[in-house]
């Protein structure tokens, strides 16, 4: 098991870190909580501008230490290392700035020590397709961390049929961004599960390949580039492309349709055209063993409307750390099974790592569920 | 194909440079008054050196920042303009005192921290997005400069990494000490604004909102310097979650 963490020898020495998560910040108002943080309490938080100015010129860099438990008593200690990728940066066009960053924060992973680094967010996206760019290592490994996104996207749309009455064998299921790891991983673990998949992606070469391999099991599915096809046939939808416009998807989407949205950044909300579908966060878990920040970022690096809220990307890396099990669990792109996402919604599970509580822009979907604390959305 | 005209680029380079000479003065002020005080400040610490071969280093430096002086001079002339200095204006007089207070206590190594691993990450980094907008050999002369002050800090780092390994602790907690004290009076320089009135370096008003003007702002030149400042940190081994906390805590 992970108890491998050495004694915390003071400021400014070496501290054996077990897991990094490399992160950022998904709006600036997100940004500026952090900074704030920073700062402290008895400075006057930076105006809006000061922090566009600034943030793009920071260095990836620790933001602070993180703490990690298990159920079974395992316990893990890491570091959440900022790329400081500009929220307003996550478009193709800033592509090569942003895997610049994204190497520069692997390598403050790796000369810190860690020993499993998992990517999360952006992150994860730039580098699925691109692991041969990061820096050289000797002692550490990477993950995407999209297994366990797949396992919690799968819990989600399972537990929201569940909810909904919904009869998931009688479901035509659509997945928007289908060929993307995330996508291909979901196609995988739901088509053998409903009547009818449809899957919709840009590349149709890529497409034509996961239809082929999922056919050869004799799974009924469907392909498409032009989303507007498909889109109000789909009564189970994953977006698991970060959609540029996502009313082009959400204003023609079936009424009753329930949406996971497993994009990044999150931005599908029920407010926006959606008729009378279900719309919730997807790949979200929750750990229950324990978790701290130093310094205190609860709430603001987690900006989840329930406690220990954290992205499935991230917790792979944390719960792979509990298990003792340093190895690049998810790499590449396309490549994850329903053996593989069974297998880490195991350890996690083993660990107290859950699927979170189902919410999305608007608070909880789940009757009977309240908030902890009022959250804010950046 | 040969043009029908002759195009003379140093008579196009003059009359781009005419209408952007006052602000060239003014950025040319602030770096000669900056080598000025780094040539004080290693004579200072050559004063305070036992070793024979330190003193020469320090000595050889303080010449080479007082040749970098004269090149800036020199590239005012070359565009008409008189490039003052003033190493009493309020702000230097500040840098220069928390420097001086490292002699009076005779803390080599304090004297390195405030001029290698602060004062040059300025320098450096300014210099050198200077010289990516400057034109002909005004450009060419910051970047050459920044190109020679970054090889000052080289050799500060290995020296400055020896002492670490000895308690980082105590180490970490002198960087922090001086930060306070040096980079806050370089965060005041550096603010979009000058809040405290004038620098007492500028010629005129303040510089700052006409550097948009030759390509450059502000902003600019305080974010390169920053992260110059953590990139030094960072390659002494201070834990970077804390140096950004430092930098954060600046004022703007």
């Amino acid at each position: 098991m992970g108890n491998s963490v050495a004694g915390i020898a003071g400021r400014g020495r070496t501290i054996e870190v077990d897991f990094a998560l490399i992160g950022h910040q998904e709006s600036w108002g997100a940004a500026a909580d952090v900074l704030a943080v920073l700062r402290g309490p008895e400075r006057t938080p930076l105006p809006d501008d000061e922090i566009r100015d600034i943030l793009p010129w920071i260095p990836p860099r620790a933001v602070c230490h993180v703490d990690v438990g298990s159920i079974v008593g395992a316990k893990a200690r890491g570091l959440y290392i900022d790329s400081f990728i500009p929220p307003d940066h996550l478009e193709a066009a800033y592509v090569h700035e942003n895997i610049a960053r994204v190497r520069g924060a692997a390598a403050y992973a790796i000369k810190a020590g860690a020993k499993i680094v998992s990517l999360g967010g952006f992150s994860s996206i730039l580098i699925e397709g691109n692991f041969d760019q990061l820096p050289e290592r000797h002692d550490t490994v990477f993950t995407t961390g999209n297994t366990l996104t797949v396992g919690f996207i799968v819990q989600g749309i399972k537990k929201m049929c569940a909810l909904e009455g919904r009869n998931i064998s009688k479901s035509t299921l659509l997945i928007v961004g289908a060929t993307g790891d995330v996508g291909s991983g979901c196609a995988r673990c739901l088509a053998p599960l409903v009547k009818r998949a449809l899957l919709c992606a840009r590349n149709v070469e890529r497409l034509r390949r996961l239809a082929a391999e999922l056919q050869a099991d004799g799974l009924p599915v469907e392909i498409a580039t032009d989303l507007q096809r498909f889109s109000a046939e789909g009564d189970v939808v994953i977006c698991a492309a970060s959609l540029a416009s996502p009313s082009l998807l959400l204003g023609r989407i079936a009424p009753h349709a329930l949406v996971c949205d497993a994009g990044y950044p999150k931005n599908l909300s029920p407010r926006t055209e959606m008729l009378d579908a279900k719309v919730f966060f997807g790949g979200l878990g929750q750990i229950t063993g324990g978790l701290r920040f130093a310094p205190d970022f609860h709430g603001i690096l987690n900006r989840h409307p329930f406690p220990d809220v954290v992205h499935g990307c991230l917790l792979e890396g944390m719960a792979l750390a509990l298990e003792g099990r340093f190895e690049p669990f998810s790499q590449g792109r396309g490549s994850i099974t329903q053996e593989r996402v069974e297998e880490i919604e195991t350890i996690a599970a083993r660990h107290g790592i859950y699927l979170a509580p189902l919410y999305n822009a608007d608070g909880p979907v789940e009757d009977g569920l309240h908030c902890q604390t009022e959250w804010s959305r950046g | 194909m040969k043009p029908l005209i002759g195009v003379n680029h140093s008579a196009m380079e003059c009359t781009s440079l005419s209408t952007s000479a006052p602000i060239w003065q003014d950025v040319l002020a602030q770096a000669m008054t900056g080598e000025l005080l780094a040539a004080m400040n290693y004579t200072a610490l050559s004063e305070i050196c036992d070793d024979p071969a330190e003193v020469a280093d320090a000595l050889e430096h303080a010449e080479g920042e007082r040749g970098h002086a004269a090149a800036f001079a020199a590239e005012g002339r070359k565009i008409g303009v008189d490039v003052t200095n003033n190493v009493d204006a309020k702000h230097w007089k500040r840098l220069r005192d928390a420097f001086m207070r490292c002699i009076a206590e005779r803390d080599f190594i304090g004297c390195l921290i405030v001029q290698e691993v602060m004062l040059e990450s300025f320098a450096v980094a300014s210099y050198s997005r200077v010289g990516k907008v400057a034109p002909g050999s005004l450009g060419k002369t910051f970047a050459a400069i920044a190109a020679e002050e970054e090889e000052h800090i080289d050799h500060a780092m290995a020296i400055l990494r020896t002492e670490r390994a000895l308690d980082a602790q105590r180490f970490d907690d002198k960087v922090y000490r001086l930060h306070l004290d040096v980079m806050t009076t370089l965060a005041k320089m550096l603010a979009k604004e000058c809040k405290d009135g004038h620098c007492e370096v500028c010629h005129t008003s303040c510089v700052k909102p006409s550097l948009f003007d030759v390509s450059l702002s502000a902003a600019e030149l305080r974010g390169a310097s920053l992260q110059q400042y953590l990139k030094t940190l960072d390659m002494l081994g201070i834990p970077g979650e804390e140096t950004l906390a430092w930098v954060t805590q600046l004022p703007v």
